[in-house]
């Protein structure tokens, strides 16, 4: 008699226990999960949490996991062709050591020497010629579009969406800069003023091919080559007869 | 009404700026738009008007000099060429050690030129007295609140109507012995078998009650069933409230500035630090209802924002991972994004809408977006993956990709398959060239 009692009883506790159950939303669980340990992989993923893998708690990591630059003077793996291979090799000029306080660049090896005016006559080790110009400047435009334009501006005027919605302020204009194709790549590498050092997030040819775009956009006919294969502006030469 | 003196004060200077604007409008309109456009052209990139940036604020830049002692005209000789006018004058030498960075020659500034600029400075009315005197920022912060949990009160009220039905049916009970002729037999009936005697007299009732009951928890262990694994909706809170819609929507900033490993890597990465920080040096919120947010970042950099310098003394920032695919099952971007030709938003909804940081969204939003390929299954589901796997064309034999021009070469030499390829559809889709395979993600 009690039993029939207790198990109509544990039958509503288990009704309404799901059905309440069902109305509360957490949104900081992911969910039910089945099998916990296929989901949890015990080998370094990135992003994940390595404090508790199991059940086991390592407070030494635990909460100290953090999106991480990549560690200096590792290079990309970018197969076995050697001349992409020598233009991934870490950059060979140093930052000043004021870069520590002024782009957080702690950790480096550091110049005495005033680089940056150093880096005025490097050249772009990236050529070219008639044939690759398009692609490489087409490449340049797309990584331009992604890394640059929200300040510096579709057209390199210094008047991107980020300047236009009045967030951010003092983007120079391309156009009358006075730095050349080292200097700009020494300063998207190491940042300059108020922009940040972009080496971490850019690779060395990634940021010769927008150095490329953004002479493109100072001056239309850079990087254009007529009929007979030689460069409509005189001073892309320099690039083609370079190394 | 009475005006307060802080009032009056503040209208005082109102009236007080908008006279000085006036009069420069009126006297020398020419020389401050001559002067506006050499401050942007010249200096912006390092100065700011009131604010402290790469170099010192300018407003009130002369008057400082020289009331800190500075020789005649030597400010002139400093934006020409600093370094001689710090060996010239003492004052000079004093300004050069604010910053390690030096400034920058400007040998073609005339002193006309230097003072329009200056008097166009001097004429910017402070950006944070404006914002002092209007609170009312249309960008909030959306600080997480803290969802009240329901369910403690459904239990305590359940319990509560339990202990009422008992106590009533108890009172009853006792009622009934007391007014009852025959009392002998009310007192041999116990509880069960009075209630079993009861559900006997109303059999069709009670029948239809279990078995509505039955019913629901059958439908409530499949639903649950089927919840195992389902992620939609899955929002952890994160340690900086980040508005995607300020950041890629009114700022357009690309997806792949601060997620920048999406083309090249399995993962599209977080953003570290020192990503948020090439915008974030310069915009601080101050006086904006998110100045604490980028307080967190500039703890997290080690960014000393009066002494406008890195400490080198940086923190982690602990984000939670939101779309978290099982171990079993291999996901990579760059495949994706660069391969696929797929958009953020496919999978991850329209980012430049959603105030929150990040959420994986239901498919019933995926489908809203435009240019989406409209799916049925859950979002992070296995039928989910299958099913856009037997939609998505691949772009083959258009020179782009090796491999796929490798695959549209043999397809070519064999125009049974190619046709019976295109014949469902009209277009190569991924499970055709193998996507299907359990292979392809599961190894």
């Amino acid at each position: 008699m009690k039993k029939i009692v207790y198990t109509a009883f544990s039958g509503a506790a288990l009704t309404m226990s799901l059905f309440l159950n069902s109305c509360v939303s957490n949104s900081d669980s992911p969910g039910l999960e089945y099998a916990p340990d296929m989901y949890r992989t015990p080998s370094i993923e990135t992003y994940v949490d390595y404090g508790e893998v199991r059940g086991r708690i390592n407070e030494n990591i635990k909460g100290r996991l953090t999106a991480m630059t990549p560690p200096r003077n590792t290079i990309p793996f970018y197969g076995t062709d050697s001349s992409e291979v020598q233009l991934m090799m870490p950059y060979f000029r140093k930052p000043n050591i004021a870069f520590r306080e002024t782009h957080g660049l702690y950790g480096w090896d550091y110049s005495t020497a005033d680089e940056y005016t150093l880096a005025v006559a490097d050249k772009n080790p990236l050529l070219l010629n008639a044939n690759n110009a398009d692609v490489v400047i087409a490449k340049g435009k797309e990584l331009f579009t992604a890394m640059c334009q929200h300040c510096h501006g579709e057209k390199g005027d210094g008047n991107g969406p980020m300047v236009a919605s009045g967030a951010y302020a003092g983007v120079p204009n391309y156009v009358g800069l006075a730095a050349t194709e080292g200097q700009m790549f020494y300063s998207i590498y190491y940042g300059k003023g108020n922009m940040g050092a972009h080496g971490s997030i850019l690779n060395k040819k990634e940021i010769w091919t927008i150095v490329h775009y953004i002479r493109r956009l100072q001056d239309a006919n850079y990087g254009k080559f007529d009929a007979s294969g030689a460069a409509v502006v005189a001073n892309v030469s320099d690039t083609t007869n370079a190394n | 009404m009475e005006i307060s003196n802080i009032q009056s004060l503040k209208r005082i200077k109102s009236l007080a700026f908008a006279a000085l604007i006036f009069s420069f409008a009126a006297f020398s309109n020419f020389a401050s738009a001559q002067g506006e456009g050499l401050f942007k052209a010249k200096c912006a990139t390092c100065h700011m008007t009131h604010k402290n940036s790469t170099g010192p604020k300018l407003s009130g830049v002369r008057a400082k000099w020289e009331s800190g002692g500075a020789k005649e005209g030597s400010i002139y000789q400093w934006v020409n060429n600093w370094q001689t006018a710090a060996a010239n004058d003492p004052y000079a030498a004093e300004v050069a050690k604010w910053s390690p960075t030096a400034m920058s020659a400007f040998p073609d500034l005339k002193k006309e030129d230097i003072d329009a600029i200056l008097d166009w400075v001097d004429a910017q009315p402070d950006p944070s007295m404006a914002t002092a005197s209007n609170p009312s920022n249309p960008l909030s912060p959306n600080t997480p609140v803290e969802e009240e949990s329901n369910s403690w009160i459904w239990i305590i009220m359940g319990v509560i109507f339990v202990v009422v039905i008992m106590a009533v049916g108890g009172v009853r009970r006792q009622l009934k012995i007391a007014t009852s002729d025959d009392d002998i037999e009310a007192e041999k009936m116990t509880y069960g078998e009075e209630l079993r005697a009861l559900a006997w007299k109303y059999r069709l009732q009670v029948g239809l009650v279990s078995l509505v009951v039955i019913i629901s928890i059958i439908v409530a262990l499949f639903q649950s069933l089927y919840s195992i694994n389902i992620m939609e909706g899955y929002q952890p809170s994160q340690p900086i409230a980040f508005p995607h819609s300020q950041h890629a929507g009114i700022n357009g900033i690309d997806c792949k500035y601060c997620h920048n490993t999406v083309t090249k890597s399995k993962s599209a990465s977080i953003p570290s630090v020192n990503v948020c920080m090439n915008c974030h040096k310069q915009i601080d919120g101050a006086g904006k209802p998110f100045e604490g947010q980028i307080k967190k970042i500039y703890a997290a950099a080690g960014w000393d924002k009066e002494g406008m310098a890195y400490t080198g003394k940086t923190k982690p920032i602990v984000w939670n991972k939101v779309h978290v695919l099982p171990e079993h099952v291999y996901f990579n971007h760059s495949q994706h994004v660069v391969v696929g030709g797929l958009d953020c938003k496919q999978c991850h909804g329209d980012m430049t809408q959603q105030s929150e940081t990040v959420k994986v969204q239901p498919v019933e939003e995926l489908n809203k977006i435009e240019g989406n390929i409209k799916l049925t299954r859950k979002t992070l589901t296995m039928g989910w993956c299958i099913e856009c796997h037997g939609k998505k064309d691949v772009a083959i034999g258009n020179g782009k990709n090796a491999y796929y021009d490798e695959v549209h070469r043999r397809l070519k030499k064999d125009p049974k398959l190619y046709a019976q390829y295109l014949n469902n559809d009209g277009k190569v889709t991924v499970n055709e060239l193998g996507g299907w395979e359990c292979a392809k993600c599961h190894y």
